[in-house]
């Protein structure tokens, strides 16, 4: 097997020392998507908040391409090949698209052709500010953006915040495709579950913070009841009064 | 109920909304309308495009692009930017002069050891060797040579800056960063003072400028220099205008700017943008300095630090991001001043003081500008999204032992020392420290307390010393009345400038207040019929204050004092205002008002929900802060027996913020030990008499000092003693329960029963 | 007549309705709960009801209309919160934290307190809430050092020192281990039945499903269903929310639409 993209081992993170997320085991290998779910506070964003250098490791490792990411700089492990779409999408609202495209691009206007091609709504829009763009829009150049710069491995967190589901689906049908074209893994953190299993090919479910369950996405899927009660507690949903 | 728009409380809302708007307008209209009045008047015309205001225009405009660029690339701004201009227009100077590269570490820092053994060794036979305190190229240099080794030098002065100084505060909270630029300005005014003195130093001309060439544009005629300068401000910013707009450096610091996570993602060192901004600001100020202090003629350490406010101004009205904008309205500024001091000499309606001009109009128009943008547009400074913000020093609950023994044994000591103990020399001194304790205090609450900075506490007290004189002297006051008068002056002043304070915080505020400092010190304090001119204004105080009353009192069957001034008796009326005004303090970080600043200061929203009204409180700290600062001119008016202007000025605002902050800004104990270091004070006597330490340190030291406290011990002297007492009481004890540990959540159930 | 009632509020952020024309009561010793996927608009309800963002439409509190009110005098009336990010006052001890809120000040209060601080006012309120929550022994410790969970507590201790009539949580159990959780769900009974009512918003399905007397739901700023937890579980539109929608049925997506933001 080659080496994973991205290797998750024992890892304890979390804010002030306080660890969030406990001893979490995960990878993503070339050409797969890898879904990592969960309620609310389970732990997902803190997860890719570590993996790339923004969030401290308390215990355990992370390696990215195969080498462990501890005291490595952030902008450094993103110069690598490590993409990440933020929860916030981290947009810079006062430059235009294209400004918002070229920040992303290492090498210029091959890359922003390539990654427009995905996302031929954006083509007309090339010079609006980006915060004048609709939430779907914004996404999108969110995406882009990190596509620019033809990462080995992309990390998506909720890219549905706020965005209806028909245009959530969209969007990872494109991300399907992207993975088809270039190679490369993706990480994907959803809250949309029966839709983030639709185009990925294994899950990883959190509940606070600890891994439940793991597993393909058509396991997973199948597993119906289990995948209910990890979101509406616990298991106990008769019990409950 | 009423329907969606109907109900009174919102009308309120629509209202103010639209009073901001009009007035918007009207601004914006008086604006256009005085521009147009002053370009069509050929009288006004002739005297506002001046090439010396051209000049002076330059100077702000750099100073501005300077500020600009550091706070684009790294969030700070820098209120030394113009102390950096006056300084590498010295290194040039000097280059020429002399052909010397004079170094920072200034004066040599081992004569300090050789004056403290020259103290125990009469014979002055211990002598160290000289460590290079500057870099000598042999004689004069010529133009080239010295604008090269100038521009290296600001090089290196920006990565100085960057990575010994603001980087180690990248992720501390505002308030650290302002603290820092402070003692930033305090030391390099400082160094300069040390070693030139305050006379102006001829600067030699550029070889291929004429300043007897004159030059006609039709619309302004100008000396070539004043050309030269005007046209290279402007070709950088334009240059600066591409460089943001059209590069891929420029287009990443403005997006780290807003987003810095964002472009820590997509591969940008953020530190890399940070460090080169700073070198790029400070080889454009630098640069633009050498040019303008040659236009100039000659150089002095006190002009160009001051310039920090117009530039300040400028970079507001530009929003902190355009660049066009700024250097307009910085020419503008530069250019209102030969128009004012023509139309002060020639017109019957300007303002008159006595039969003279009222003097500072100039300088006031910056602080009006300041006001108008950050009340018209809010906090005008646009946020910038870090990662982490850091917090604000701890400010301890004061401890029952400090209130029941500590307060009463130092108060105790101080009266017997004062008393009958201390030389003449220190006496003064001890009199000083607890005047400075006293501002001190007013700092602690405004900056300590609430987290708001104020850099005009001087300029209160000044008011205050200021009325003190004229009632006590002119109205015939009896003591203690002045003093209150003159505190409630201050206090209400003190609102006023606070008004802005509901609408901008941090570093806004500081903007707002080091204006007004500038403002005040050039419009009251200088003018002569507020300061007496030559009479002085004098105080009338009982006997036992009045310093210059060497009587010799028996007090407890003892004679205090020795027949010298000063009179040991001003000690103890010092002594017993501050004790006061430090259990007042005292209390109220006790009290519900306390805990409702510090929970303010902590987190404004949380409070509200938790019922403070934020607003309300915001007020109180102001109106106390200026009303103790006020009682503390007072008693600098009393102790000294006038009033005069260099004790109030901008500098000692920002020296006694320095010393505050040094002390300790969050607690008595701070300013206590704050009043310990400042100028004149027990600390700087003790090493001036005992060590033969110079008395020009105190400035360096404070500033040196203020530097490094922002950034390794921000608690200040008393926050460091409270925390290795804690540490050492630690050692000796076991720890109380395992849950006290932050470590990982504890079971909840095992935190108490009902 | 309810404690808390809305009546069509909302809230927009631009042209983004964050909160859609919602309608809500909350009785007096209820325990009513708000679920909704992430981005619904729940803290932005929150901040709505408390006066931290503005709103449009009716908010009746006991009897007044309190939609134009600043935060601190809503707060005052009764209407007390906590966060999701705790936002503790990390200078002030908790017993201090407590105090800050269970005090009311005046301007006769504050130059007394010049002279003589530290008289214990109000302070039955504050050790009403430590006993409420169980954290007595916590009352010196400074807020760095307690653990996530017990300042968790602290939050809603706080809130609770105000001794307000309805306290709205925001995602108190968020970032808890699932045992961690079940206790808040025992000390969230004891709450009510010192006679607070509770709003409670979290994405705990299994805390709000068991604590709540009475639940609404909530995507994309509107109401979709609202009923005892019974009705709530067994709601296909609920499990479709927290799940997205199911192979193949996408009849949700029409109304969703308007969630597009145009800022």
């Amino acid at each position: 097997m080659a080496t994973p993209l991205i290797e998750i081992v024992d890892l304890y993170t979390g804010y002030n020392n306080v660890p969030v997320v406990r001893d979490l085991n995960l990878h993503v290998s070339p050409g797969e998507i890898v879904a990592l779910l969960g309620p609310n506070g389970a732990g997902k964003t803190t997860t890719l908040l570590t993996t790339s250098g923004l969030n401290p490791i308390i215990k355990g490792d992370i390696k990215v391409f195969g080498r462990s990411i501890k005291g490595v700089r952030p902008h450094l492990i993103a110069r690598q090949g490590l993409a990440h779409v933020l929860e916030d999408r981290a947009l810079f609202f006062q430059l235009t698209v294209r400004e918002n495209l070229e920040l992303g691009s290492a090498k210029g206007t091959v890359d922003i052709d390539q990654a427009l091609k995905y996302f031929p709504a954006l083509q007309d829009i090339q010079g609006r500010r980006a915060g004048l763009l609709s939430g779907g829009q914004q996404q999108m150049l969110a995406m882009a953006r990190a596509l620019t710069s033809t990462p080995k491995v992309l990390m998506v967190d909720e890219m549905s915040l706020g965005l209806a589901p028909i245009i959530v689906e969209n969007l990872l049908t494109i991300l399907r495709q992207i993975v088809a074209d270039t190679g490369a893994g993706v990480l994907l953190v959803e809250q949309h579950v029966h839709l983030a299993l639709a185009i990925a090919d294994r899950g990883y479910i959190l509940s606070h913070g600890q891994l439940v369950i793991e597993g393909t996405a058509a396991d997973l899927n199948a597993n119906q009841r289990l995948l209910e009660s990890s979101y509406l507690g616990g298991g106990e949903l008769d019990a409950a009064t | 109920m009423g329907g969606r728009a109907s109900h009174p409380a919102q009308w309120g809302a629509v209202i103010e909304r639209s009073i901001t708007q009009v007035a918007r307008w009207v601004v914006a209209a008086l604006g256009i309308a005085t521009a147009a009045f002053v370009l069509l008047d050929a009288e006004y015309r002739h005297h506002f495009l001046t090439g010396s205001g051209v000049a002076q225009g330059a100077l702000i405009a750099a100073v501005a692009l300077g500020v600009m660029l550091t706070y684009r690339g790294s969030g700070v701004v820098n209120f030394a930017n113009g102390v950096i201009a006056m300084y590498v227009a010295y290194v040039y100077t000097v280059l020429r002069r002399d052909g010397d590269l004079f170094l920072p570490p200034l004066p040599n820092p081992l004569s300090v050891i050789e004056g403290i053994v020259h103290q125990f060794q009469p014979h002055d036979t211990f002598h160290l060797p000289d460590i290079p305190t500057q870099i000598s190229f042999g004689n004069g240099l010529s133009f080239w040579p010295a604008l090269a080794i100038s521009l290296a030098f600001c090089i290196v002065l920006g990565l100085v800056l960057h990575f010994f100084v603001f980087r180690p505060l990248r992720f501390a909270p505002p308030i650290a960063k302002v603290v820092a630029s402070v003692g930033l300005f305090l030391l390099l005014e400082a160094t300069v003072i040390r070693r030139f003195g305050t006379r102006p130093i001829a600067v030699k001309p550029i070889p291929f400028l004429k300043k007897t060439t004159q030059m006609n544009l039709g619309f302004i005629k100008l000396n070539q220099e004043q050309f030269f300068v005007g046209m290279l401000v402007i070709a950088f910013a334009a240059l600066l205008w591409v460089l943001f707009q059209k590069t891929r450096f420029g287009l990443a610091t403005r997006a780290a700017a807003e987003n810095e996570k964002g472009a820590v993602v997509l591969g940008f060192s953020p530190d890399f943008l940070a460090g080169t901004n700073w070198v790029l600001s400070t080889v454009i100020t630098g640069l633009l300095g050498i040019f303008v202090a040659t236009s100039l003629s000659t150089i002095e350490p006190t002009v160009l630090p001051a310039l920090i406010v117009p530039a300040l101004t400028a970079a507001l009205v530009g929003g902190f991001t355009s660049f066009p904008r700024t250097t307009l309205a910085a020419f503008v500024l530069g250019m209102q001043k030969p128009l004012i001091s023509y139309l002060g000499v020639n017109k019957t309606w300007f303002p008159k003081s006595g039969d003279q001009a009222f003097p500072g109009v100039d300088r006031v128009l910056p602080f009006l500008v300041i006001v108008l943008v950050l009340y018209l547009a809010g906090d005008a400074l646009p946020a910038r999204g870090s990662i982490t913000a850091g917090r604000l020093p701890f400010s301890p609950t004061p401890p029952k032992w400090a209130l029941r023994i500590g307060g009463p044994v130092l108060g105790l000591a101080a009266a017997v020392f004062g008393l009958f103990i201390f030389s003449p020399a220190y006496r003064g001194a001890l009199s000083n420290t607890l005047v400075g304790v006293i501002i001190c205090l007013s700092v602690v609450v405004i900056t300590g307390f609430v987290g708001q900075i104020s850099l005009a506490q001087m300029a209160f007290a000044g008011i205050s010393a200021f009325i003190v004189s004229h009632l006590s002297s002119e109205h015939g006051w009896p003591f203690p009345l002045p003093i209150f008068a003159g505190a409630i002056v201050a206090l209400v002043i003190g609102l006023l400038v606070a008004l802005p304070a509901l609408r901008v915080r941090g570093v806004n505020l500081a903007i707002v207040t080091f204006a007004f400092a500038v403002a005040v010190d050039d419009m009251i304090f200088k003018n002569n019929s507020v300061n007496g001119g030559f009479k002085q204004a004098l105080v009338k105080a009982p006997d036992w204050i009045d310093p210059n009353q060497p009587k010799q009192r028996k007090i407890f069957g003892l004679i205090a004092g020795d027949g010298k001034l000063p009179n040991p008796t001003t000690a103890i009326f010092c002594l017993v205002v501050t004790v006061v005004l430090c259990y007042l303090v005292a209390n109220l970080r006790r009290s519900t008002t306390g805990r409702q600043m510090l929970a303010m200061r902590a987190n404004e929203r949380a409070a509200a929900a938790a019922g403070v009204n934020v607003s309300a409180t915001k007020l109180l700290a102001f109106a106390i802060s200026a009303f103790i600062a006020g009682i503390g001119g007072a008693v600098i008016a009393y102790r000294s027996g006038n009033a005069t202007p260099d004790k109030f000025d901008y500098t000692q605002s920002l020296v006694i913020f320095a010393f505050a902050y040094l002390g300790g800004i969050s607690s008595v104990g701070g300013a206590i030990a704050g009043g310990f270091l400042v100028a004149g004070g027990l600390v700087f006597t003790f090493l001036q008499q005992s060590l033969g330490v110079p008395p020009e340190f105190t400035l360096l030291l404070g500033g040196l000092g203020l530097v490094i406290t922002a950034i390794q011990n921000p608690e200040g002297i008393a926050g460091r003693l409270r925390t290795d007492g804690l540490r050492l009481k630690a050692k000796f004890q076991k720890p109380r329960s395992p849950s006290s540990a932050p470590t990982t959540a504890a079971p909840l159930v095992d935190t108490g029963s009902p | 007549m309810a404690l808390l009632e809305t009546t069509d509020m909302t809230v927009t952020f631009g042209g983004l309705r964050a909160v859609d024309s919602v309608d809500f009561r909350v009785e007096k010793g209820q325990l009513v709960g708000l679920i909704g996927p992430n981005g619904a608009g729940k803290t932005t309800f929150i901040d709505g009801i408390t006066g931290f963002v503005p709103t449009t439409g009716n908010i009746l509190f006991d009897g007044h209309e309190i939609s134009h009110e600043p935060a601190h005098r809503r707060a005052r009336r009764g209407l007390g919160r906590t966060w999701q990010s705790l936002e503790l006052f990390e200078d002030l001890s908790i017993e201090e934290n407590l105090q800050v809120a269970a005090e009311q000040q005046s301007v006769g209060g504050f130059l007394a307190d010049l002279v003589i601080p530290q008289r214990r006012r109000a302070y039955a309120n504050v050790q009403f809430a430590l006993d409420v929550l169980g954290i007595n022994d916590l009352a010196k410790r400074m807020p760095t050092e307690i653990s996530q969970g017990q300042r968790k507590l602290v939050s809603a201790a706080r809130a609770l020192a105000a001794r307000p009539q309805l306290v709205c949580m925001d995602e108190p159990a968020a970032g808890l281990d699932t045992k961690e959780s079940e206790d808040l769900g025992l000390r969230l009974g004891r709450i009510i039945d010192a006679g607070t009512t509770i709003f409670l918003v979290d994405h705990d399905m299994g805390l709000v499903l068991s604590v709540c007397d009475y639940i609404y739901v909530i995507e994309f700023g509107a109401k979709i269903a609202e009923g005892t937890p019974q009705q709530i579980k067994s709601d296909p539109r609920v499990i479709e929310a927290y799940l997205g929608s199911a192979a193949g049925s996408h009849e949700a997506a029409g109304p969703h639409e308007s969630a597009e933001p145009e800022k």
